[in-house]
């Protein structure tokens, strides 16, 4: 655990006007030729300005989805069903922007991509055009948000890619990325995502794709960076140990919703709900040889269906016969000083 | 799991069987999503059907000549009294333009008969008959879609050409499918030498342009031989030219599949050649080459049609779609005597359902489209 | 690079060798020998043949000999140019090829810039509005295009445009102009002539085209670097005119080695039905007259066209892709 590398105040009040982003309720729907997928069922978390929120859970618990939804990125058949997603570009902007308010391809939503919130990617080999170089893909968000003078942006981008790390920038903005290694293009990915300053970084993933080695350098880089700028981070993952190392907070997600919410010490010392605890103990201990690693029961239901009550009921090792299964918990406040909430009957 | 399918909206089937119906039934059901796939088999099956029974349908021979006929329009029908009819035709020489003008002769109903005794055929190739579904006492003919310029019954026609046109297309895929298969799976599994070799020997054929080798290779073939003779050695050439293509896509399938985990626990696992290629490599490779052919099929179909169409394939007497195109190939012909385009009609709607068949199952087999 | 274009110049020579090998073998096939077909079409004129003659033209092809000799008398003569006196015609075969491979190449290339300006730009809408009418539109117009016979769609354009626009087609230019210097005025005769034949030519080509971009689009649409895209905020019109596009028209630009001798020699037929003086009509007279040495000259030719075309195509692939560059 590297808990001095959390900020001192970990404390911070859920209704605070200084998030960067509120969902509030997001509903998003995929209808496919087998069904409708309800991706998300509700999802509502803040993220406050200028610290990492975590976003954790299984494959297919809405966690890129809860992503894209906020860049308005959702392709094909999901829709948008219902909720909110304020966004304050700067503290204390009344009143916020609802980002679902604007269309997908509208100009107002371009101005936020790229400049305001941008995103990485989990696949880095894949996410970066194979036709232009890194200079050239980089010089272009910069072209978009900051300034019409071509040899200015390209200094820019070689400035944003020295700040990354990047050993020798020059050449590396001339090169295409085929020409690079996995770990060299995530870094030039996030030369891109923070090339014109943004409020918010979405982060799905990163370094998922990567060795160990790459991925503590990029982690290293991540939060170094952060410290830095001051751009706030919503970093999607289902690495528990990332999750400590990266940071303050965290939502931890299941089948499309929001089951905790808190600070990150919370969460690794004082989590409440049963899914988080299973998640918690299916980590492997160095040191610790007590036989089986613990696994959580049975795998995420096919997610064509609904599940009445509880989502993790069928699942759940403590699940009450007769509520969990026919009544939805609803979200209730655990510690309000510290915005610990969480989805469970047990707790309410 | 419980599933609340009230909450679901109506464009949701049952999914409760989702993870445990076979693949081949995700297949069908994905396949049956695309309509216009759909006609194409029912099509296909309606036209293949129609092939197999064609001496029975066809009221004449296809080569039976009758000058007095010589481009009759299509016959007239009609009712009376409670029995389907047609009527003989009045001929009049028109002086101008030397040609016969021909009108039905209404005051004379000739009755259609169904079930009646015709010329001897051979149904399906070895059944001996001589019933007929349907034709006119003799002394009158009955032309549904006219006659050409001998005279000959262009519905007649049209049914036995399809016994080639729909066959040798269908055949010569068929060949170049295993051909390049084999070849395809031997060079992407076995590397090395043996895939060297065959890829310059693919790259060498490919250096010709097709239809002008087709039409060279076509050129060569003995002249007067019988008519299966002639039809087999197109079919050779239709598979010679088609099989490298083919070759070279099974082979990147193979290749990707021998890279593959399973294919490499396989061999770690003491699997013999022959075992990792029919358990692993084919079984993945299947669909796609089903695919390819079934999209081959129509190119093959038009090949031949021009082939015959150039007077380098199928040869008169015996009777192609192509060849009978060739009496389509002037304006006046086709403003005359518009009738003599049917074969392209059917032509046209042949290939469009084997596309529209191919399109269909590549959709369905494909789990990522 | 260029050791790549070096590379590919040499196989292309090794290869063409080899073709002219097997197009002469494929070519001398048929039985009967050359001048037996000359000596019968004599005799059908009327006249006949001296021994001397006889024997001049036996040296000439080099009748009786063996099949490498053969092959080399007729090899070393066509690359000097000199493709030999056609049997059917008596007229120097090398001017009549150049003349009507000209017209072919320069109609196909008309038609290749057609299919291009066409099937891109409507493959392009029809994957962004996948599942709408527009593309279900498309589609059903792209199976037709496909299944229609190029010298039926000759022939209705033909009668459609002689009968309802009154216009002449068919062969290159009308009569008053045929001997005429070139000019404005017969320039305007020419394309009347031959915008039916390009149409044609292009329309089957364009439609499989359109498919395949449309599919290649719809692949690349997919692909995560269009969300970075997206997400950079580029407009969606960028996104898949610069970042989509590109990367989907590779099949399109590798089409263009086999299309054009497709093309070249797929007039054929609808040649034969505009009676337009290109290569394919020759090609098919001198098969059907057993005139084989124009025929395998012409075949060796179209197969060089196909070689050209594909180093032509690698070469814009380079261009397009960076990745391609390397190997």
């Amino acid at each position: 655990m590297t808990t001095e590398q959390m900020a001192p105040n970990s404390s911070i009040n859920l209704t605070s006007h200084d998030d960067v982003v509120r969902v509030e309720d997001l509903k998003v729907s995929f209808y496919t030729q087998l069904g409708v997928v309800r991706a998300l069922n509700g999802v509502s978390f803040n993220i406050p300005r200028g610290r990492v929120l975590g976003i954790v859970g299984e494959s297919g618990c809405g966690k890129s989805i809860t992503g894209l939804s906020i860049m308005q990125l959702v392709v094909g058949a999901g829709r948008t069903e219902a909720g909110r997603i304020m966004f304050r570009e700067y503290a204390g902007q009344e009143p916020p922007v609802n980002i679902l308010d604007y269309g997908k391809n509208s100009p107002e939503m371009r101005k936020i991509r790229g400049n305001n919130i941008s995103m990485i990617f989990q696949e880095p080999m894949s996410s970066l055009n194979p036709c232009y170089t890194i200079g050239n893909q980089i010089e272009e968000a910069i072209l978009l948000h900051q300034t019409n003078d071509k040899s200015e942006a390209s200094k820019r981008a070689i400035e944003v890619l020295n700040k990354v790390g990047m050993p020798n920038p020059a050449r590396i903005a001339a090169s295409y990325p085929h020409e690079l290694s996995g770990g060299m293009r995530q870094r030039a990915m996030i030369a891109m995502a923070l090339s014109c300053n943004p409020t918010l970084l979405i982060a799905d993933e990163p370094t998922t794709a990567l060795d160990v080695t790459t991925e503590a350098q990029i982690l290293d880089l991540m939060r170094g960076l952060q410290s830095e700028i001051g751009t706030s981070i919503m970093f999607i993952t289902h690495n528990m140990g990332v999750v400590a190392q990266m940071c303050d907070e965290v939502a931890v997600m299941y089948m499309g919703r929001v089951v905790e919410r808190a600070t990150v010490d919370d969460i690794f010392y004082e989590p409440r709900h049963p899914y988080t605890i299973s998640l918690l103990q299916s980590i492997p201990r160095l040191g610790r040889r007590s036989g089986k690693l613990a696994s959580i029961e049975g795998s995420v239901p096919d997610p064509y269906s609904t599940t009445p009550g509880c989502s993790f009921h069928p699942r759940c090792p403590v699940a009450i016969k007769g509520l969990c299964d026919t009544i939805e918990p609803q979200e209730t406040i655990v510690d309000a000083a510290k915005g610990h909430t969480v989805r469970c009957h047990l707790n309410s | 799991m419980a599933v609340d399918a009230t909450k679901l909206p109506n464009t949701a089937p049952a999914v409760e069987d989702v993870g445990t119906i076979p693949q081949w039934k995700l297949m069908v059901r994905r396949f049956r999503k695309s309509k216009l796939s759909v006609a194409g088999l029912i099509m296909l099956i309606v036209l293949y059907t129609l092939m197999f029974l064609s001496d029975f349908i066809a009221p004449y021979q296809h080569n039976r000549i009758d000058s007095n006929y010589a481009w009759a329009p299509p016959s007239q029908l009609g009712f009376a009294n409670g029995k389907v009819v047609t009527y003989a035709l009045k001929q009049t020489l028109d002086e101008v333009r030397f040609e016969w003008i021909y009108a039905p002769d209404l005051e004379n109903p000739i009755p259609v008969e169904f079930f009646v005794q015709g010329y001897e055929y051979r149904l399906l190739g070895f059944i001996p008959s001589k019933l007929h579904l349907f034709g006119v006492p003799d002394g009158s003919q009955i032309n549904l879609i006219g006659a050409d310029k001998d005279g000959k019954d262009v519905f007649s026609r049209l049914l036995k050409g399809s016994q080639i046109s729909l066959t040798l297309g269908f055949v010569g895929v068929l060949i170049s499918v295993i051909i390049g298969s084999i070849v395809g799976t031997a060079s992407g599994y076995f590397g090395g030498a043996i895939d060297n070799i065959i890829q310059r020997l693919i790259e060498l054929l490919r250096s010709f342009p097709d239809i002008p080798l087709f039409l060279g290779l076509a050129a060569a073939l003995p002249m007067g031989v019988p008519v299966e003779v002639r039809f087999f050695l197109i079919t050779i050439i239709i598979a010679m030219i088609g099989w490298t293509g083919l070759a070279r896509e099974v082979r990147a399938k193979v290749m990707a599949f021998r890279a593959s985990d399973y294919t490499s626990a396989a061999i770690a696992a003491g699997a013999s050649h022959w075992h990792v290629i029919t358990r692993h490599l084919i079984p993945n490779a299947m669909s796609h080459i089903i695919v390819v052919g079934t999209l081959a099929i129509p190119g093959a179909i038009g090949s031949e049609t021009a082939l015959s169409f150039l007077g380098l394939g199928i040869l008169p007497p015996a009777v192609s779609w192509g060849v009978m195109l060739r009496d389509a190939q002037t304006i006046e012909a086709i403003t005359n005597y518009p009738w003599m385009l049917l074969p392209v009609g059917v032509l046209i709607i042949a290939v469009l359902s084997f596309y529209l068949l191919g399109d269909g199952v590549r959709d369905a087999v494909d789990p990522y489209a | 690079m260029l050791n790549f274009i070096a590379r590919r110049l040499i196989n292309m020579v090794v290869l063409l060798v080899v073709v002219s090998f097997v197009g002469f073998f494929i070519i001398q096939l048929p039985p009967g020998s050359i001048l037996d077909v000359q000596l019968t079409k004599m005799r059908a004129m009327g006249g006949d043949i001296s021994r001397d003659q006889m024997k001049a033209m036996a040296e000439r092809y080099g009748i009786n000999q063996p099949f490498s000799t053969r092959y080399y008398k007729w090899i070393s003569r066509s690359v000097q140019g000199d493709f030999g006196t056609s049997f059917a015609t008596d007229q120097s075969v090398g001017d009549r090829i150049w003349g009507r491979l000209s017209i072919s190449l320069g109609l196909s290339l008309f038609a290749l810039l057609f299919t291009w300006l066409v099937s891109i730009p409507i493959g392009v809408y029809s994957a962004t509005h996948r599942y709408t009418v527009p593309d279900y539109i498309v589609t059903l117009f792209q199976f037709i295009g496909l299944a229609i016979p190029g010298f039926l769609l000759a022939l209705v354009m033909l009668i459609v445009a002689t009968r309802y626009f009154n216009q002449q087609v068919g062969g290159l230019y009308s009569s008053e102009y045929q001997d005429a210097p070139m000019s404005l005025a017969k320039l305007r005769n020419l394309i009347e002539h031959v915008w039916i034949a390009v149409f044609v030519l292009a329309i089957g080509a364009t439609a499989g085209l359109t498919r395949v971009m449309r599919a290649n689009l719809l692949d690349v649409l997919n692909m995560q670097y269009i969300q970075t895209a997206r997400a950079k905020g580029l407009d969606e019109a960028i996104v898949i005119w610069k970042h989509a596009v590109r990367n989907a028209i590779h099949p399109l630009v590798a089409a263009l080695g086999t299309l054009l001798p497709a093309l070249v020699v797929g007039e054929t037929l609808v040649a034969q039905v505009l009676s337009l003086p290109t290569i394919g009509p020759m090609y098919l007279d001198a098969l059907r007259q057993q005139d084989m040495y124009l025929a395998g000259t012409i075949l060796v030719l179209l197969s060089a066209l196909l070689l050209i075309g594909n180093l032509v195509s690698d070469l814009l692939l380079a261009w397009v892709d960076p990745r391609v560059r390397l190997e």
